[in-house]
């Protein structure tokens, strides 16, 4: 029988099609990366060495599909496809997927992403921006059977009351993780001005490196970063650290800690209430007494302002009563002495009680020697006025009629 | 979606501490004026605190799925 004779690339590929019944998807391959270099910040080559034994994988992929940093002597796992690269002869693993392995190695392409991710000023602090204060919405994505979702909503109840909380379930470690969280970024990100919460928390509890590795994604982190609703991530303990956290906007402790630091403290913020509640009355109340001082000289005329403004303030103070709120009592009795302070300097009350006002061409008389004999005064009484004639002043002037 | 009715409170609150600072930032204040502002201020006080008593928070569940 002949031998089949076939041109290089026909030889090729058919060495390429026999080299895809490897069974590559069930098929990971563990080795030491050595020779490790990335040309035009695109292709990656690398070796994958076996220790023991002398031999060489020669592994290709992009920078697009290099999830993680690595880097030569780091123990990793490739996932990928074998294939000879007709153009150079040689045979190549086509690289799909990269995870280093064990925590020394996961620890080190942890640092390396970090470094790179501060270097392109993913953490700058100058980019971080503030929480509104007063949060209407607030996105929550976690696991609902994580300790942490239970533990946000206890304390956000503690503080504060009245807001809808999204939330979107989420893995928090485990293959779909890093895609679900992406992905509940996304979502948030995608809806409306009106229906976007005011600020997105994505937290979990404590972990290892290895738990932790949704929130050491770069994918995760630039969610995060791209987010245009600020983010809250709280990662477990005080002393866990991830990626995401120094991305986010504000960095949580705590899952709890991240419900503190969305929302404020009810007792807090009624103090606050209370605080400018009772320094606009003061401020009021000094204006108040000032105006009182001049009404007192002036008299006469000002009596009806006043009348209006003691109106005024009847009228707030029965708004206070119906709202009825134990901190009110303490300003309504501030009104009431206002109100008293108005009625006392109130002209009208004087006159009530059988006084009257003189005055000479509108200003009132304190003073019998300003007056001379024969001049014409207003006199104004509790119920209607008249004019008169001086007759004598201090005991001068015309004689008495008996 | 929730009713829109309820006051927004961060912007009351804001009005709020706007009508505080009015009161200080006035010299000679106009007591009219003063009057209306007090007036609404203890009626954004009002309404802030009764707020405050809301003690529910609502959680609702996106039912999208997020995996891709």
């Amino acid at each position: 029988m002949d031998p089949h004779v076939l041109s290089v690339a026909q030889y090729l590929d058919l060495v390429n099609q026999a080299l895809r019944q490897v069974p590559s998807d069930q098929t990971v391959v563990e080795g030491e990366v050595s020779d490790f270099r990335i040309a035009q910040g695109k292709w990656v080559s690398f070796d994958l060495k076996d220790e023991q034994e002398e031999a060489v994988l020669k592994c290709f992929m992009t920078t697009w599909q290099l999830k993680v940093q690595i880097e030569s002597g780091m123990r990793v796992q490739v996932k990928g496809y074998p294939k000879v690269y007709e153009r150079f002869g040689s045979f190549k693993m086509n690289v799909q997927e990269v995870a280093p392995v064990g925590e020394g190695a996961l620890r080190r392409a942890y640092e390396l992403l970090k470094k790179k991710m501060e270097a392109e000023g993913l953490f700058d602090v100058s980019r971080k921006r503030s929480l509104s204060r007063f949060p209407e919405r607030i996105g929550l994505i976690t696991s609902r059977d994580a300790a942490a979702y239970g533990d946000f909503l206890r304390i956000l109840n503690n503080r504060w009351g009245g807001v809808v909380v999204e939330h979107a379930h989420v893995h928090v470690q485990g293959r779909q993780a890093v895609k679900e969280i992406v992905g509940a970024f996304q979502y948030f990100n995608a809806l409306s001005e009106s229906e976007r919460p005011d600020a997105l928390v994505l937290t979990r509890g404590g972990g290892g490196l290895e738990d932790l590795h949704a929130f050491n994604d770069e994918g995760v982190a630039r969610a995060i970063f791209s987010s245009s609703i600020p983010v809250v991530c709280a990662v477990g303990h005080e002393r866990d650290e991830s990626l995401a956290d120094f991305v986010a906007d504000v960095r949580a402790s705590t899952p709890s800690n991240a419900a503190e630091r969305v929302v404020p403290s009810r007792s807090d913020v009624s103090y606050e209430i209370e605080t400018m509640a009772r320094h606009m009355e003061e401020r009021m109340r000094d204006h108040i007494e000032m105006r009182s001082r001049v009404i007192e000289r002036a008299t006469g005329s000002i009596s009806f302002i006043l009348e209006r403004q003691k109106e005024r303030f009847r009228a707030a103070h029965e708004r206070l009563m119906v709202a009825g709120e134990d901190w009110l009592p303490l300003i309504r009795s501030e009104l009431e002495g206002l109100a008293r302070v108005l009625r006392q300097v109130d002209p009208k009350r004087v006159l009530a009680r059988g006084y009257s006002i003189v005055t000479v061409n509108g200003a009132v008389v304190a003073d019998a020697s300003k007056v001379g004999v024969g001049q014409e005064v207003g006199v104004q009484l509790a119920a209607g006025s008249f004019d008169a004639q001086v007759t004598r002043v201090d005991g001068k002037g015309q004689q008495k009629l008996v | 979606m929730p009713a829109k009715k309820k006051i927004n409170f961060a912007k009351a609150f804001e009005e709020l501490e706007e009508i505080t600072q009015w009161f200080d930032s006035e010299e000679n204040l106009d007591l009219d004026k003063g009057l209306k502002q007090f007036e609404r201020g203890l009626e954004l006080a009002g309404e802030l605190k009764k707020k405050l008593s809301e003690v529910e928070n609502k959680v609702e569940s996106i039912k999208e799925k997020f995996a891709g």
